[in-house]
């Protein structure tokens, strides 16, 4: 028989994750389809589940030096109310769902299912975006793809539960998001794209780029951004077709019900070529 | 006299805004009982045993054993199995109900059925066909002989599922010991009772069909309901219970039926002045497993061959395929949006291979009162296309568009259709099968009921016909009552289908009311009915599908504006906008509620809707993966009415909800096709065959 | 097992159930109140919208856990606001339900939508609706409706 819990504090949800195994289900939008029996049925869950949604000590945005802590169970769209947040991860939060979908699923949920099709993550992964696991034991802060290790895979540990997450402020010159989904919204994404870049002088201080749905986790390929950081954008344009080959031998997409492995490969490849070419228009 | 086009406030509105309104899943009754379909998974397979566990008292497994009539749904073509016996062909196909009052157990008992099967072959290629129609007009033979050239192209279409967002269900009970009711999401009360009929092998009185308030149907109510009635008629039967069964989004939208996909060839024969004088087209439908009403569908289709276009040497020829796979059925438009995308498409292309302006070859080829149809009948009635034309382009700016999107690097298009919809029922279907019949009671208080067996599933025929009464009667709307049709209560007014609802019921309401106001006797009982007559010069043979195929026709002009995305091959609807004759529009705001639905659907069955198989089994089978439209994605619409008054309609109405639809896809596949430089021969033109077109790889 | 305590249209309830069970089921099943339906089950249509905390969510696929404590308000309780009655005669005006089946789930999301945005422009309002799928409509005579009542409601919200 499954137990239900609804912890009345966060220190008691850590000591429920001590003594038990536990689903933890927050705006559940996820986890309550991933176990979904047949109407009027409830859900076929596994394990004891808890309840963490109301646990308000965890909602919060607080702006600090350099950061932005972001308290797990803060929902997106009390995420997209927030003056200060920047437009990259508004307009990816936005592309999630509806606002029903919006009004309680979290950040921290959408980490903790690891899906390579979720859009929320995607903006954590271009701002090296830490996030604070907790458990009983003590807290640990791991960088976002340190976290995601798979599909559906995370390294968050049996007794832990995500407390927040802390995004690093930069100042990027442009940092844009695209969503290219199976329609123009309340859609899943069959190919997504961040892109960052600051510019000094004509020379690229950084340049960062993520692609979501084209491969088993989230690709930001830190390598091949190092290649052009230093460089001129003049250099850049010369070099553009090696780096493009460069990004499609990481990008492994699939076949699915939503779009094919060609398609996915030939836009990944366009939204960073168009990202590129409109820096090296700009200068 | 006012105009009776001046919206009058909808019937159903309040009851709907607040929640109140009763669906059947809404419905509730003591000792309620619920079902669930067991079916099979997999397309083609002998069924060697089943084992079924031990059943709990209370609960029954209903199956084809339990039927004491014929275990076939009554439809068209009597082929689709109520329960499958020993043979299962197509994925999801029913084998039994499991019933019983409580749905954990109920899934349990399904959980612990294990169906032995034999695969069998599964046929998924267009081989096998089962009904072929043909028809001629003047000689095609002679004039594809004298022909300068024979252009031939290909256009294909895929699934689109009504997407209803009202699954598909019904509550069934006993009154007595033999008389089973069933109240459901249907279309078609009268086809249900008829069904049941046949299957309980029961006289008419011992079934009861009632509607409660339909969810949306779009033919997807039409047909089907009749298949889940018959079961479970059966099942109330044997378990004496009142039983309620309602579908869950992904079972309905493997197992219900579906538009048909389709594939049509179309030669012209074109002389040396660039005109067509022949074509010799062949459609071919994918049924699915069962015929059912495939046939029928297959006629629209083939009936829509010229659309809006006279062309005076035709060969026609259409067959219908079985396949394993779900069978399918009606979907607004039954037929006629896959011809007529190939039609107006054929035509663009016909006259960009000849290097003419595809406007002004298509306004030469226009048809015009007078003109004979594509089966040899007459347009009778004024056609105003050149106004309608004329209003769609300079409302559109289509024309200096049209230029200015020529240019390869602008990805913009712009793409206009122009359509007919043959109104009520093929030929004489009406006068032949239907006989329809409508009736007006007025009580001793001097209030009205009007008793049809159409139904209001969110077409407004609620409002619409009670407002024909109303207006005819000169009473005020208090006076009279429409409620949701009850088969004991209701004569037989046909279906609610095939866009006959406006023109030929509320024309047999307008006309008993107008005896009834005639006859009309301060504060005594009187009932007035009125039965179909076929109008004297509707002419036509079903053999040889010559003569007048419809007793009128409803025109439309669509113009779709789109942008496509050079980089993700992403198409966005920027605006659409278009012009339509429906006769006379019974209620304006309710006949642009129509035209916006429609196009909406119409649009999307060109580009965004995708539902594939694979092995039989449907891909797309949930509303995460299935995509309609949302009000992101719909375009702005801007929508004019022509009044064109039909002698025989009801204050000159014609038919109205399938017009809206069948021009969408062309229209936006025109789009399309200018703003990628690349023809359209294949919808749903979605961004992965874009993509394809875009970079010219090959198909 | 405790119950879990609610507030439900203004009444404080407790139920007495499984906590897990999809909070729609518990409205329609346990309190009769039918006016929130299910379209698909998987959060995509909107259907079973009910407002928590003023705010629309699917509870289709929330728990019933998670409303512990906290305010549900269903278009049952919604009809009775006056609120309500400028955005029903607004989409009687402009047409906007036909069949109705998504129209209690639009009343719902259109009310959350003005709540935290009383002058939406048209972009914002197809945003706002796009958690709720319409196959009859398209839409434009719904956005049309909310722009209305949001004129005609100025100052409710």
């Amino acid at each position: 028989m499954v137990r239900h819990v609804i912890p009345s504090s966060y220190r008691e949800a850590l000591v429920h994750l001590r003594d038990g195994s536990f689903h933890i289900v927050a705006g559940g939008t996820d986890i309550m389809l991933k176990y979904r029996n047949a109407a009027d049925l409830p859900p076929r869950f596994e394990r004891d589940v808890l309840y963490v949604l109301n646990l308000d000590e965890l909602k919060y945005i607080h702006v600090e030096e350099g950061v932005w802590r972001i308290g797990a169970l803060t929902a997106y769209e009390t995420l997209l109310d927030h003056p200060e947040i920047p437009d990259v991860f508004k307009s990816a939060w936005i592309d999630i769902g509806g606002p029903g979908l919006r009004h309680v699923a979290t950040l921290a949920g959408n980490i903790a299912n690891a899906s390579p099709a979720a859009d929320g993550i995607m903006p954590l992964y271009l701002y090296d975006a830490q996030v604070v696991l907790e458990s009983c034991a003590g807290s640990r802060t791991l960088p976002i793809d340190a976290v995601i290790t798979g599909p559906k895979q995370t390294a968050i540990g049996p007794q832990e539960m995500i407390r927040e997450i802390i995004v690093p402020k930069h100042d990027f010159d442009v940092a844009t998001w695209v969503k290219v989904g199976t329609r123009k919204a309340d859609a899943i994404s069959k190919v997504s794209f961040c892109g960052a870049i600051k510019v000094e002088s004509g020379v690229i201080k950084d340049l960062r780029l993520t692609l979501g749905s084209v491969a088993p986790t989230v690709i930001r390929a830190r390598d091949l951004e190092a290649t052009v950081k230093g460089i001129t954008l003049t250099a850049l344009e010369a070099r553009l077709d090696a780096l493009l080959d460069a990004y499609a031998a990481r990008i492994r997409p699939i076949d699915d019900q939503r779009s094919t492995k060609h398609y996915r490969q030939q836009v990944a490849r366009n939204l960073i070529e168009d990202f590129l070419k409109q820096q090296i228009r700009k200068g | 006299m006012k105009d009776i086009s001046r919206s009058v406030p909808k019937e159903d509105h309040e009851e709907k805004v607040s929640g109140r309104a009763l669906y059947v899943s809404d419905i509730q009754m003591a000792d309620m009982h619920y079902a669930k379909t067991v079916r099979a998974d997999r397309p083609h397979a002998r069924i060697r045993n089943i084992r079924l566990p031990e059943l709990p008292e209370g609960y029954v497994v209903v199956d084809h054993h339990d039927i004491p009539g014929a275990n076939h749904v009554n439809m068209i073509f009597e082929d689709w199995p109520v329960f499958a016996d020993s043979v299962v062909r197509h994925v999801g196909e029913p084998i039994m109900l499991v019933c019983g009052k409580d749905k954990q157990i109920i899934q349990s008992i399904c959980d612990e059925i294990v169906i032995e099967y034999e695969d069998l072959e599964p046929v998924f290629d267009l081989q096998e066909s089962v009904v072929h129609k043909s028809f001629q007009k003047g000689d095609a033979a002679a004039a594809f002989a004298r022909a300068d050239q024979v252009v031939e192209r290909v256009y294909e279409t895929g699934y689109q599922e009504q997407a209803y967002i009202e699954p598909q269900g019904f509550v069934g009970y006993l009154e007595g010991e033999k008389k089973v009711t069933l109240i459901g999401s249907i279309q078609c009360p009268y086809y249900v009772k008829n069904a049941v009929i046949k299957t309980l092998a029961c006289d008419p009185e011992d079934v009861r069909v009632i509607q409660a308030a339909v969810g949306g149907a779009f033919g997807g109510k039409e047909e089907f309901p009749s298949l889940i009635g018959c079961q479970l008629a059966v099942a109330v039967h044997k378990l004496k219970k009142p039983i309620k069964i309602i579908y869950e989004r992904e079972e309905d939208m493997i197992v219900t039926t579906k538009r048909h996909p389709s594939k049509t060839t179309m030669q012209a024969a074109l002389d040396s002045a660039g005109r067509v004088l022949a074509i010799k087209a062949h459609v071919a439908l994918d049924a699915g497993a069962y015929i059912g009403l495939s046939g029928v569908v297959l006629s629209r289709a083939m009936l829509a061959v010229t659309s809006a276009y006279t062309i005076d040497h035709l060969d026609v020829k259409g067959d219908v395929y079985l396949t394993h796979t779900v069978p399918n059925g009606a979907f607004r438009g039954f037929g006629a949006p896959q011809m007529i995308f190939a039609i107006d498409m054929f035509m663009h292309h016909l006259a960009k291979h000849l290097g003419k302006d595809p406007y002004q070859f298509r306004k030469a080829h226009q048809a015009k009162q007078g003109d004979r149809t594509a089966t040899s009948g007459i347009f009778r009635d004024p056609i105003l296309m050149d106004a309608m034309v004329e209003k769609a382009t300079s409302m559109s700016d289509y024309h200096r568009k049209q230029k200015d999107y020529a240019s390869p690097d602008v990805y913009r298009g712009i793409g206009m259709s122009w359509f007919l919809h043959g109104c009520g029922f093929t030929g004489s279907g009406e006068s032949d099968h239907i006989k329809a019949k409508v009736r007006l009671r007025k009580s001793d208080t001097d209030h009205v009921y009007v008793l049809v067996a159409a139904v209001d599933m969110g077409q407004g025929a609620k409002t619409t016909l009670k407002k024909v009464v109303v207006e005819t009667l000169g009473v005020p709307y208090n006076q009279v009552t429409f409620d949701d049709p009850d088969t004991d209560a209701v004569p037989d007014s046909g279906p609610t289908v095939a866009s006959r609802t406006a023109m030929i019921v509320g024309g047999l309401l307008a006309q008993a009311a107008q005896t009834l106001k005639e006859t009309w006797k301060r504060g005594e009982t009187q009932v007035v009915e009125k039965t179909y007559r076929q109008p004297e010069f509707v002419i036509w043979d079903e053999k040889t599908l010559r003569g007048d195929a419809y007793p009128a026709y409803s025109w439309g002009v669509n113009i779709v504006e789109v942008s496509v995305s050079p980089v993700t091959y992403e198409v966005k609807v920027e605006k659409i906008w278009s012009v339509y004759d429906v006769g006379k529009a019974l209620d304006e705001r309710i006949v642009l509620g129509q035209a916006d639905g429609g196009i909406a659907q119409g649009v999307a069955y060109g580009y965004l809707e995708v539902m594939r198989h694979h092995g039989g089994h449907i891909q797309h089978k949930n509303m995460t993966d299935y995509i309609i439209p949302t009000a992101v994605d719909m375009a702005p619409t801007e929508t004019v009415i022509f009044d064109n008054p039909y002698a025989l309609g009801p204050y000159g109405a014609k038919g109205v909800g399938e017009l809206s639809l069948v021009g969408g896809a062309p229209a936006v596949a025109m789009a399309i096709e200018q703003a990628i430089g690349r023809p359209i021969q294949k919808i749903p033109a979605t961004p992965e065959m874009i993509m394809e077109l875009m970079r010219d790889e090959t198909h | 097992m405790k119950p879990i305590k609610f507030i439900l249209n203004d009444q404080p309830v407790e139920a007495h159930t499984n906590p897990s069970r999809r909070l729609l089921d518990v409205l329609r099943g346990d309190y009769g109140l039918t006016g929130s339906k299910e379209g698909c089950g998987e959060g995509e249509c909107g259907a079973c919208s009910v407002l928590l905390d003023g705010y629309a969510v699917n509870s289709c696929i929330l728990p019933l856990a998670s409303v512990e404590g906290r305010h549900v308000t269903t278009i049952e309780g919604y009809a009775k606001t006056q609120r309500f009655a400028v955005v029903k005669a607004a989409m009687g005006d402009e047409g906007g339900s036909q069949c109705g089946i998504c129209t209690p789930g639009f009343m719902i999301a259109i009310e959350s939508l003005l709540k935290k945005n009383p002058k939406p422009s048209e972009q914002e309002i197809r945003t706002g609706l796009a958690g709720n799928l319409c196959r009859c409509t398209g839409y434009n005579m719904i956005v049309k409706a909310v722009q209305k009542a949001a004129k005609v409601g100025e100052g409710l919200w």
